[in-house]
């Protein structure tokens, strides 16, 4: 097998435009063309596969990020930026093991997107915050507030589903997981 | 309990923007009046940003692990491991900079050769070897490999290499002049005429002239009658007619054209470039302008260029005629005299000159 990146690579226009309509194809098509890339840069400075999933998968929420925010200007090529991201992220990840950062093989050019990633590490705090409150939170409220607000059930499906009498009562238990746990969000 | 649950309620729909107008204004009073509940919608509305921030992430990574799982990880890992050969690794992290220094090396190695090529004449001469497979492969010196003939197995029963070449003769009792590079490493030397095949021994040879002089040793040899032809005694011009007699084939060949150069190959002041096709077999062969004068000796041709070929300047077979004591000498050739061919027309000199002209073969044994 030869090192060739995805004989489907996306235009990156294509890409933009598929991340603003949050088309599913879309991120399935930069996916597979860019990972190679990142796994070969991670597998060449001491990391291993599971680390090059984690950091490319990072680094496509930074994408992702960036350009829902609508500032994102297509300066250099896109496989630029998301191995100038992967390689941003990794290096900080190998000094946080403390394990030595110099002499990093490189494989393509490198932009400076410090901002990006430091911005990107705010918010991934705070979807550490809401996973830690989440899990600490319990059955049935974690579901009920999961279904509620990541996948947009409405009341009364939650009533039929947990089986209460009314939507009334629901709406009680809900409203009470949901103080539990904008308590344990806040707080921690 | 349920008031507050309903303000909850409200507040997400207001967040939402799902109030009505009239509703909208209604709470926005309540807010601006009551700081605890303006506290609530601010709590609230960094919940729901974080909330809504983490879903998408959710989402995101669950669509990413379902990408993730059509690619056959190990494989690829496989292919991009870091190489255990440093050579292979320094090819890998510095591709296109080897490209690049590769082709800047091989535009000047381009470059170069073009300028070399233009300034030298690009051909070699490689007419002094005697070895059989170059000279079938590059067909450029004009030794001739005769065929095993059956005819000449009585002689020589073994199927060694056998070389033919031209000669002419510079005497009546039997000196021939042909190419040193004919005679080269010879056991046996035969000399052949319309009158007959004789056994030769080698004389004299010159290796820095490539001229060599045979004696016909054989009794059966009778004296040739007093030569046509003469050698001339100056240079010749560029552009001078001249002619060849020799033996590419069983046949004598006759060959015709011109001086090109005054100058063989290289520069080479010992030879003429002359434009006449020759093949094989041509070694040896005189060269004579129209007035029967012999202006040299064919001894090779060069290899990239048609009909550039060279001639030994005649001169230098005077020189090596000097070096014959010259009472064995009889009926030699005489030198800077009117030759008898002069005025004739080019059948009757080759008529008057055949029986002088000779096949040269040559037996190796070892």
């Amino acid at each position: 097998m030869s090192i060739k990146f995805s004989s489907d690579i996306p235009t990156d226009r294509e890409v933009v435009l598929g991340i603003l309509n949050n088309s599913v194809e879309a991120l399935n098509k930069l996916y597979l063309a860019y990972f190679p890339m990142v796994l070969q840069f991670i597998l060449n400075n001491s990391g291993d596969e599971d680390d090059a999933k984690d950091v490319y998968q990072e680094a496509i929420i930074v994408l992702y990020n960036k350009v829902r925010s609508g500032n994102f200007e297509l300066s250099s090529k896109l496989k630029t930026y998301i191995y100038s991201v992967s390689r941003r992220i990794w290096l900080k990840k190998l000094t946080q093991q403390s394990k030595k950062t110099n002499n990093i093989a490189d494989f393509e050019d490198v932009l400076a997107v410090d901002d990006n990633v430091e911005l990107h590490e705010e918010k991934d705090m705070q979807f550490d915050k809401m996973k830690v409150a989440l899990d600490s939170l319990g059955e049935p409220c974690k579901t009920i507030i999961q279904d509620f607000y990541i996948h947009n059930h409405s009341m009364q499906e939650i009533c039929e589903k947990f089986g209460y009498t009314n939507t009334d009562n629901a709406k009680t238990q809900k409203y009470k997981c949901l103080q539990r746990l904008k308590k344990l969000f806040f707080q921690s | 309990m349920r008031n507050e649950i309903e303000l909850e309620a409200i507040i997400e729909d207001y967040l939402n923007g799902k109030l009505t107008a009239e509703e909208r204004v209604a709470f926005e009073q309540l807010r601006s009046n009551d700081p605890v509940v303006d506290h609530k919608v601010v709590a609230h509305k960094v919940f729901l940003e974080s909330m809504a921030q983490y879903a998408q992430v959710v989402k995101l990574r669950e669509q990413m692990d379902a990408a993730h799982s059509q690619i056959d990880v190990a494989t690829l890992a496989e292919s991009l491991r870091p190489h255990p050969s440093k050579l292979v690794k320094l090819w890998r992290n510095n591709r296109s900079a080897v490209a690049i220094a590769a082709s800047f090396i091989l535009l000047a190695m381009v470059s170069l050769y073009s300028i070399q090529s233009n300034n030298k004449q690009a051909g070699t001469f490689e007419a002094m070897s005697k070895d059989m497979a170059k000279i079938r492969s590059t067909q450029n010196t004009l030794i001739r490999d005769i065929k095993t003939r059956q005819a000449n197995s009585s002689n020589n029963n073994n199927n060694n290499a056998r070389f033919g070449g031209t000669g002419f003769a510079i005497s009546g009792n039997g000196y021939i002049v042909t190419n040193y590079h004919v005679v080269r490493g010879a056991d046996s030397v035969y000399v052949q005429n319309s009158n007959g095949s004789y056994k030769a021994k080698s004389f004299y040879s010159d290796p820095v002239n490539d001229i060599a002089i045979l004696k016909i040793s054989d009794k059966r040899f009778e004296s040739l009658p007093a030569l046509p032809y003469t050698m001339k005694r100056g240079s010749s011009g560029i552009g001078e007619s001249v002619f060849t007699l020799g033996f590419p084939k069983d046949d004598i060949v006759l060959g015709d054209g011109y001086v090109s150069s005054r100058n063989g190959i290289n520069g080479d002041t010992l030879a003429y470039q002359v434009a006449i096709p020759v093949n094989p077999g041509n070694s040896g062969g005189p060269l004579l302008d129209n007035s029967g004068n012999v202006v040299g000796i064919i001894n090779g041709k060069e290899n990239k260029t048609d009909g550039a070929t060279f001639a030994v300047k005649s001169k230098y077979i005077m020189e090596a005629l000097n070096a014959i004591p010259q009472d064995s000498l009889s009926r030699k050739v005489s030198y800077g005299k009117k030759s008898s061919l002069r005025g004739l027309k080019r059948n009757k000199q080759v008529q008057k000159m055949q029986d002088y002209v000779f096949m040269i073969k040559v037996y190796n044994n070892n």
